[in-house]
């Protein structure tokens, strides 16, 4: 379905290549302050997008350099929506959160970080929504998080 | 695209500390190895891992950084983070870095801290 944009909706797109992340990154960065973003709530979107753009290229994509990922990015409702869109199949596998002291006493493998992350700082993550040509992560930041509202109350 | 690091080590007292210089992600594990095994030639038992605030840092360097604490670990090393922005000690502490190594805000105070220790 083709994404109508506006004066509150940005598309990305991105090529396949490890390290372009940043140019979402710094996208969506630039779009939150427009909107009056905290700084510390910026910094957690431009996680929340260059670990989504992460996976889309590793996971989704499987590393093919000709396909594309896309990062939709929407003001609506106090919060800032994410799409991130890859060609293939989605995430495998949702892994459970990586245990750092099983992962130091090499029990385990050091994985799983960016899905952590992802649910960590955003307030709602949807993944591996079919589009029909590939699969897509829905991530809402709201603008005054939970996370800050719980520190405010300590 | 530039993906290196220049990691300079230092050696202050009984200290080493590895200054990294640029983003921390998956393309910076041989200049992580290559820096920690000139860091251990100098038989160090405390390390200063120094990033900066401008560093990016994403799932693939957390990886590399644990794999690496779980080195110094292995190693009998003390270990400490100094440097990274008030953003990566917040995702460092969600992760569970902090447990093995403490972050501080500069060199600086790193070094009074472990100097500060028994030998």
């Amino acid at each position: 379905m083709a994404t109508h944009l506006n004066a509150r909706t940005v598309k990305i797109i991105l090529p396949n290549i490890l390290g372009y992340e940043r140019i979402a990154m710094a996208s969506s960065a630039s779009f939150a302050k427009m909107f009056g973003f905290a700084s510390e709530r910026i910094e957690d979107l431009k996680t929340i997008v260059a670990e989504a753009a992460i996976n889309a290229m590793q996971h989704g994509n499987k590393g093919h350099t000709d396909s594309e990922v896309t990062v939709t990015i929407r003001f609506k409702d106090n919060a800032i929506h994410v799409a991130v869109t890859d060609q293939g199949d989605g995430i495998a596998e949702i892994l459970p959160r990586p245990d750092i002291d099983r992962i130091m006493n090499n029990l385990d493998p050091p994985v799983g970080f960016g899905v952590f992350l992802i649910q960590e700082l955003a307030d709602g993550v949807e993944f591996n929504k079919d589009t029909g040509d590939g699969h897509c992560v829905n991530i809402v930041v709201k603008k005054d998080s939970n996370q800050v509202e719980d520190a405010a109350r300590k | 695209m530039q993906h290196e690091n220049e990691i300079t080590i230092k050696k202050q007292g009984d200290v080493t500390i590895m200054d990294i210089k640029g983003d921390i992600t998956a393309f910076s594990d041989p200049f992580l190895s290559n820096a920690y095994q000139q860091a251990i030639v100098h038989d160090t038992r405390k390390i200063i891992l120094k990033s900066n605030k401008e560093a990016y840092i994403n799932s693939g360097g957390i990886a590399l950084l644990i794999q690496l604490l779980a080195q110094i670990k292995r190693n009998n090393q003390r270990v400490v983070i100094a440097g990274i922005s008030d953003h990566f000690k917040k995702i460092f502490t969600m992760v569970g870095i902090t447990k093995f190594a403490p972050i501080y805000d500069t060199e600086e105070a790193a070094l009074q801290i472990l100097a500060a220790e028994t030998k």
